[in-house]
Protein backbone atom coordinates (compact mmCIF):
# COMPACT_ATOMS: atom_id res chain seq x y z
CA UNK A 1 0.00 0.00 0.00
CA UNK A 2 2.04 3.01 -0.85
CA UNK A 3 1.30 5.95 0.53
CA UNK A 4 2.29 9.31 -0.66
CA UNK A 5 6.09 10.16 1.70
CA UNK A 6 4.22 13.44 2.75
CA UNK A 7 1.31 11.31 4.17
CA UNK A 8 3.34 8.77 5.41
CA UNK A 9 5.42 11.67 7.49
CA UNK A 10 2.18 13.02 8.53
CA UNK A 11 1.07 9.64 9.58
CA UNK A 12 3.85 8.96 11.84
CA UNK A 13 3.73 12.58 13.20
CA UNK A 14 -0.22 11.43 14.29
CA UNK A 15 0.53 8.36 15.89
CA UNK A 16 3.62 9.15 17.60
CA UNK A 17 2.91 9.34 21.65
CA UNK A 18 3.39 12.90 21.73
CA UNK A 19 0.95 13.85 18.65
CA UNK A 20 -1.49 11.85 20.23
CA UNK A 21 -0.93 12.71 24.00
CA UNK A 22 -1.76 16.25 22.83
CA UNK A 23 -5.02 14.82 20.70
CA UNK A 24 -6.27 13.51 23.56
CA UNK A 25 -5.55 15.56 26.28
CA UNK A 26 -7.79 17.45 28.71
CA UNK A 27 -6.41 20.44 28.59
CA UNK A 28 -3.47 20.89 26.91
CA UNK A 29 -4.79 21.00 23.31
CA UNK A 30 -6.77 24.06 24.71
CA UNK A 31 -4.02 25.88 26.07
CA UNK A 32 -1.88 25.20 23.05
CA UNK A 33 -4.69 26.18 20.86
CA UNK A 34 -5.74 29.59 23.26
CA UNK A 35 -1.72 30.87 22.92
CA UNK A 36 -1.82 29.82 19.18
CA UNK A 37 -4.72 32.32 18.81
CA UNK A 38 -3.15 35.05 21.43
CA UNK A 39 0.15 34.35 19.15
CA UNK A 40 -1.62 35.55 16.32
CA UNK A 41 -3.51 38.76 18.10
CA UNK A 42 0.43 39.90 18.97
CA UNK A 43 1.41 39.19 15.29
CA UNK A 44 -1.41 41.13 13.57
CA UNK A 45 -1.98 43.94 16.26
CA UNK A 46 1.11 45.12 16.22
CA UNK A 47 1.94 45.05 12.42
CA UNK A 48 -1.37 47.17 11.72
CA UNK A 49 0.09 50.16 13.70
CA UNK A 50 2.96 50.11 11.22
CA UNK A 51 0.73 49.48 8.63
CA UNK A 52 -1.65 52.27 10.04
CA UNK A 53 1.03 54.15 9.62
CA UNK A 54 2.11 54.38 6.39
CA UNK A 55 -1.78 54.41 5.50
CA UNK A 56 -1.62 57.64 6.85
CA UNK A 57 -4.03 57.10 9.66
CA UNK A 58 -2.02 57.49 12.95
CA UNK A 59 1.17 58.63 14.64
CA UNK A 60 1.87 60.70 11.45
CA UNK A 61 4.28 62.81 13.12
CA UNK A 62 6.84 59.97 13.94
CA UNK A 63 9.03 58.30 11.57
CA UNK A 64 8.10 55.31 9.77
CA UNK A 65 11.65 53.42 11.32
CA UNK A 66 10.88 54.77 14.79
CA UNK A 67 7.37 52.99 14.95
CA UNK A 68 8.96 49.76 12.72
CA UNK A 69 12.14 49.64 15.40
CA UNK A 70 9.32 49.58 18.50
CA UNK A 71 6.98 47.40 16.70
CA UNK A 72 8.68 44.66 14.62
CA UNK A 73 10.22 42.76 17.66
CA UNK A 74 7.11 42.03 19.08
CA UNK A 75 5.76 41.26 15.63
CA UNK A 76 8.63 38.36 15.26
CA UNK A 77 7.79 37.34 18.83
CA UNK A 78 4.33 36.82 17.93
CA UNK A 79 5.18 35.25 14.83
CA UNK A 80 7.55 32.59 16.21
CA UNK A 81 5.08 31.21 19.03
CA UNK A 82 2.74 31.62 16.39
CA UNK A 83 4.43 29.08 14.04
CA UNK A 84 5.88 26.66 17.56
CA UNK A 85 2.24 26.19 18.92
CA UNK A 86 1.14 25.87 15.06
CA UNK A 87 3.16 23.10 14.91
CA UNK A 88 2.49 21.24 18.17
CA UNK A 89 -1.04 21.44 16.62
CA UNK A 90 -0.45 20.04 13.68
CA UNK A 91 2.00 17.38 15.12
CA UNK A 92 -1.16 15.98 17.45
CA UNK A 93 -3.47 16.21 14.23
CA UNK A 94 -1.36 15.53 10.91
CA UNK A 95 -2.90 12.79 9.45
CA UNK A 96 -6.08 14.23 9.33
CA UNK A 97 -4.80 17.77 8.37
CA UNK A 98 -3.73 16.13 5.37
CA UNK A 99 -6.74 15.00 3.90
CA UNK A 100 -8.31 18.12 5.13
CA UNK A 101 -8.64 20.39 2.00
CA UNK A 102 -9.02 23.61 4.00
CA UNK A 103 -6.11 22.64 5.96
CA UNK A 104 -4.20 23.02 2.39
CA UNK A 105 -5.14 26.33 1.99
CA UNK A 106 -4.90 27.94 5.21
CA UNK A 107 -1.43 27.02 4.42
CA UNK A 108 -0.87 28.32 0.95
CA UNK A 109 -2.56 31.30 2.43
CA UNK A 110 -0.16 31.12 5.19
CA UNK A 111 3.25 30.84 3.09
CA UNK A 112 1.55 34.45 0.92
CA UNK A 113 0.35 36.07 4.36
CA UNK A 114 4.45 35.80 5.09
CA UNK A 115 5.62 36.24 1.28
CA UNK A 116 3.88 39.36 1.14
CA UNK A 117 6.38 41.61 3.93
CA UNK A 118 8.91 39.78 2.05
CA UNK A 119 8.75 41.31 -0.98
CA UNK A 120 7.68 44.49 0.88
CA UNK A 121 11.07 44.66 2.59
CA UNK A 122 13.26 44.14 -0.13
CA UNK A 123 11.59 46.29 -2.69
CA UNK A 124 9.69 49.58 -1.17
CA UNK A 125 10.96 49.75 2.38
CA UNK A 126 14.46 49.50 1.02
CA UNK A 127 14.44 53.64 0.43
CA UNK A 128 12.37 54.04 3.32
CA UNK A 129 14.12 56.89 4.48
CA UNK A 130 13.45 58.72 1.64
CA UNK A 131 9.71 58.84 2.91
CA UNK A 132 10.05 57.73 6.29
CA UNK A 133 8.96 61.74 7.33
CA UNK A 134 5.59 61.42 5.01
CA UNK A 135 2.78 61.70 6.92
CA UNK A 136 1.30 59.64 4.24
CA UNK A 137 3.84 56.61 2.63
CA UNK A 138 3.89 55.90 -1.37
CA UNK A 139 0.84 54.72 -3.54
CA UNK A 140 2.88 51.24 -4.05
CA UNK A 141 3.57 51.03 -0.13
CA UNK A 142 -0.34 51.32 0.84
CA UNK A 143 -1.27 49.73 -1.93
CA UNK A 144 0.95 46.57 -0.57
CA UNK A 145 0.02 47.53 3.35
CA UNK A 146 -3.44 46.94 1.99
CA UNK A 147 -3.01 43.79 0.26
CA UNK A 148 -2.11 42.27 3.93
CA UNK A 149 -4.95 42.36 5.87
CA UNK A 150 -7.49 40.48 2.89
CA UNK A 151 -4.98 37.78 2.87
CA UNK A 152 -5.23 37.88 6.30
CA UNK A 153 -9.01 37.68 7.24
CA UNK A 154 -9.19 34.89 4.14
CA UNK A 155 -6.46 32.84 6.69
CA UNK A 156 -8.64 33.41 9.65
CA UNK A 157 -12.04 31.32 7.95
CA UNK A 158 -9.56 29.18 6.42
CA UNK A 159 -8.16 28.10 10.02
CA UNK A 160 -11.87 28.03 11.63
CA UNK A 161 -12.93 25.72 8.31
CA UNK A 162 -10.15 23.15 9.10
CA UNK A 163 -11.47 23.30 12.68
CA UNK A 164 -14.96 22.25 11.27
CA UNK A 165 -13.88 19.93 9.07
CA UNK A 166 -11.53 18.09 10.38
CA UNK B 1 -10.93 65.43 12.58
CA UNK B 2 -9.18 64.37 9.10
CA UNK B 3 -8.26 61.14 10.84
CA UNK B 4 -11.90 60.86 12.18
CA UNK B 5 -13.08 60.65 9.13
CA UNK B 6 -9.99 58.47 7.36
CA UNK B 7 -10.69 55.77 10.08
CA UNK B 8 -14.52 55.29 10.07
CA UNK B 9 -14.25 53.23 6.73
CA UNK B 10 -11.95 51.34 8.98
CA UNK B 11 -13.91 50.40 12.18
CA UNK B 12 -16.53 49.81 9.94
CA UNK B 13 -14.76 47.32 7.75
CA UNK B 14 -13.16 45.58 10.71
CA UNK B 15 -16.90 45.28 12.74
CA UNK B 16 -18.00 43.27 9.82
CA UNK B 17 -15.25 41.43 9.23
CA UNK B 18 -16.33 39.90 12.78
CA UNK B 19 -19.83 38.80 11.69
CA UNK B 20 -18.42 35.21 10.45
CA UNK B 21 -17.39 35.15 14.52
CA UNK B 22 -20.57 33.80 15.02
CA UNK B 23 -19.82 30.92 13.73
CA UNK B 24 -18.43 29.87 16.94
CA UNK B 25 -21.63 28.90 17.54
CA UNK B 26 -20.31 26.02 15.30
CA UNK B 27 -23.63 23.41 16.17
CA UNK B 28 -25.78 25.49 13.07
CA UNK B 29 -22.94 25.45 10.95
CA UNK B 30 -22.85 21.91 10.58
CA UNK B 31 -26.11 20.28 12.28
CA UNK B 32 -29.92 20.96 11.45
CA UNK B 33 -31.54 21.78 14.45
CA UNK B 34 -35.00 20.68 13.08
CA UNK B 35 -33.63 16.84 12.60
CA UNK B 36 -33.81 15.15 15.97
CA UNK B 37 -32.37 11.74 15.81
CA UNK B 38 -32.43 8.83 17.29
CA UNK B 39 -29.81 6.08 17.00
CA UNK B 40 -29.27 2.80 18.46
CA UNK B 41 -25.90 0.83 17.74
CA UNK B 42 -22.83 -1.05 18.62
CA UNK B 43 -19.50 0.85 19.14
CA UNK B 44 -17.41 0.16 16.01
CA UNK B 45 -14.71 3.32 16.69
CA UNK B 46 -13.78 5.81 19.15
CA UNK B 47 -11.59 8.87 18.28
CA UNK B 48 -11.02 10.35 22.22
CA UNK B 49 -9.66 13.53 20.31
CA UNK B 50 -9.71 17.21 20.35
CA UNK B 51 -11.08 19.30 19.49
CA UNK B 52 -14.15 16.98 19.44
CA UNK B 53 -14.55 13.57 19.75
CA UNK B 54 -16.35 11.04 17.17
CA UNK B 55 -17.80 7.59 17.76
CA UNK B 56 -19.09 5.29 14.86
CA UNK B 57 -22.21 2.89 15.90
CA UNK B 58 -23.63 0.27 13.73
CA UNK B 59 -27.34 0.89 13.17
CA UNK B 60 -29.12 -1.40 11.96
CA UNK B 61 -32.54 -0.27 10.16
CA UNK B 62 -36.23 -1.94 10.24
CA UNK B 63 -36.00 -3.58 7.10
CA UNK B 64 -32.34 -5.18 8.78
CA UNK B 65 -29.63 -3.39 6.72
CA UNK B 66 -26.91 -2.23 8.98
CA UNK B 67 -25.34 0.85 8.10
CA UNK B 68 -22.03 2.88 9.79
CA UNK B 69 -22.75 6.21 11.79
CA UNK B 70 -20.85 8.93 13.56
CA UNK B 71 -21.46 10.99 16.35
CA UNK B 72 -19.86 14.11 17.03
CA UNK B 73 -19.04 15.11 20.60
CA UNK B 74 -17.56 17.66 22.70
CA UNK B 75 -13.38 17.74 22.98
CA UNK B 76 -11.89 14.58 26.22
CA UNK B 77 -11.85 17.01 28.37
CA UNK B 78 -15.30 18.47 28.45
CA UNK B 79 -16.66 15.18 28.23
CA UNK B 80 -13.95 14.07 31.62
CA UNK B 81 -15.76 17.04 33.66
CA UNK B 82 -18.78 15.51 33.10
CA UNK B 83 -17.79 11.89 34.37
CA UNK B 84 -16.97 9.89 31.34
CA UNK B 85 -13.28 8.79 30.84
CA UNK B 86 -11.43 7.91 27.93
CA UNK B 87 -12.20 4.01 28.19
CA UNK B 88 -16.02 4.01 29.30
CA UNK B 89 -16.80 2.86 25.70
CA UNK B 90 -15.78 -0.39 24.75
CA UNK B 91 -16.27 -1.91 21.04
CA UNK B 92 -19.31 -3.42 21.00
CA UNK B 93 -21.14 -1.98 23.58
CA UNK B 94 -24.38 -0.86 22.68
CA UNK B 95 -25.38 2.84 23.28
CA UNK B 96 -28.19 5.21 22.23
CA UNK B 97 -27.50 8.47 21.51
CA UNK B 98 -29.79 11.44 20.76
CA UNK B 99 -28.49 14.17 18.15
CA UNK B 100 -28.88 16.02 15.24
CA UNK B 101 -28.14 15.25 11.75
CA UNK B 102 -25.47 16.79 9.44
CA UNK B 103 -26.65 19.79 7.29
CA UNK B 104 -24.85 17.76 4.50
CA UNK B 105 -26.71 14.67 4.53
CA UNK B 106 -23.85 12.40 5.56
CA UNK B 107 -24.11 9.92 8.04
CA UNK B 108 -23.38 11.96 10.57
CA UNK B 109 -25.10 13.09 14.16
CA UNK B 110 -24.01 15.87 16.98
CA UNK B 111 -24.39 14.06 20.29
CA UNK B 112 -26.74 15.98 22.63
CA UNK B 113 -27.11 12.95 24.79
CA UNK B 114 -25.23 9.66 24.73
CA UNK B 115 -26.63 6.66 26.80
CA UNK B 116 -24.10 4.07 28.38
CA UNK B 117 -24.87 0.43 28.25
CA UNK B 118 -25.11 1.24 32.13
CA UNK B 119 -27.99 3.25 32.16
CA UNK B 120 -26.57 6.72 32.98
CA UNK B 121 -26.99 9.44 30.00
CA UNK B 122 -24.27 11.99 29.84
CA UNK B 123 -24.24 15.46 27.61
CA UNK B 124 -22.48 15.47 24.60
CA UNK B 125 -22.49 18.88 23.01
CA UNK B 126 -19.55 21.65 23.28
CA UNK B 127 -19.52 24.44 25.54
CA UNK B 128 -20.71 27.40 23.86
CA UNK B 129 -21.42 25.65 20.16
CA UNK B 130 -25.42 26.91 20.39
CA UNK B 131 -26.77 23.89 20.05
CA UNK B 132 -29.83 22.38 22.29
CA UNK B 133 -28.64 21.89 25.79
CA UNK B 134 -26.03 24.73 25.27
CA UNK B 135 -25.64 27.38 28.43
CA UNK B 136 -22.19 27.91 27.67
CA UNK B 137 -21.18 26.05 31.26
CA UNK B 138 -19.03 22.01 30.45
CA UNK B 139 -22.08 20.60 32.01
CA UNK B 140 -25.34 22.20 29.77
CA UNK B 141 -28.55 21.70 31.09
CA UNK B 142 -30.05 19.05 28.57
CA UNK B 143 -33.12 17.44 30.66
CA UNK B 144 -31.95 14.15 31.65
CA UNK B 145 -28.56 14.76 32.33
CA UNK B 146 -26.90 14.11 35.73
CA UNK B 147 -24.37 17.39 36.59
CA UNK B 148 -21.44 15.83 37.65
Amino acid sequence: MAQPVLQHFCQILYDSRFGTAIRESDNAFSVIESVHVLSITLLVGTIAILDLRMLGLTLRAIRVTRIARAVLPLTWAGFGVMLTSGFLLFWAEAAKNYLNPAFRVKMILLLLVGLNPLIFHTSVYRRVTEWEIEHRSPWRTRGRVCFAPALGRHHRCRSRHSIFLA
Amino acid sequence: MNTKHRVLPLVIATLLSSIPAYAHHSFAAEFDGSKPTRLVGKITRVEWTNPRSYFYVDVVDAKGHSSNWGCEGAGPGALSRRGWKKGDLKLGDTIVVDGYRAKDGSHLIDARLVTFPDGRSVYGGSPGDGGPGDNGTDQGNLPGTKKS
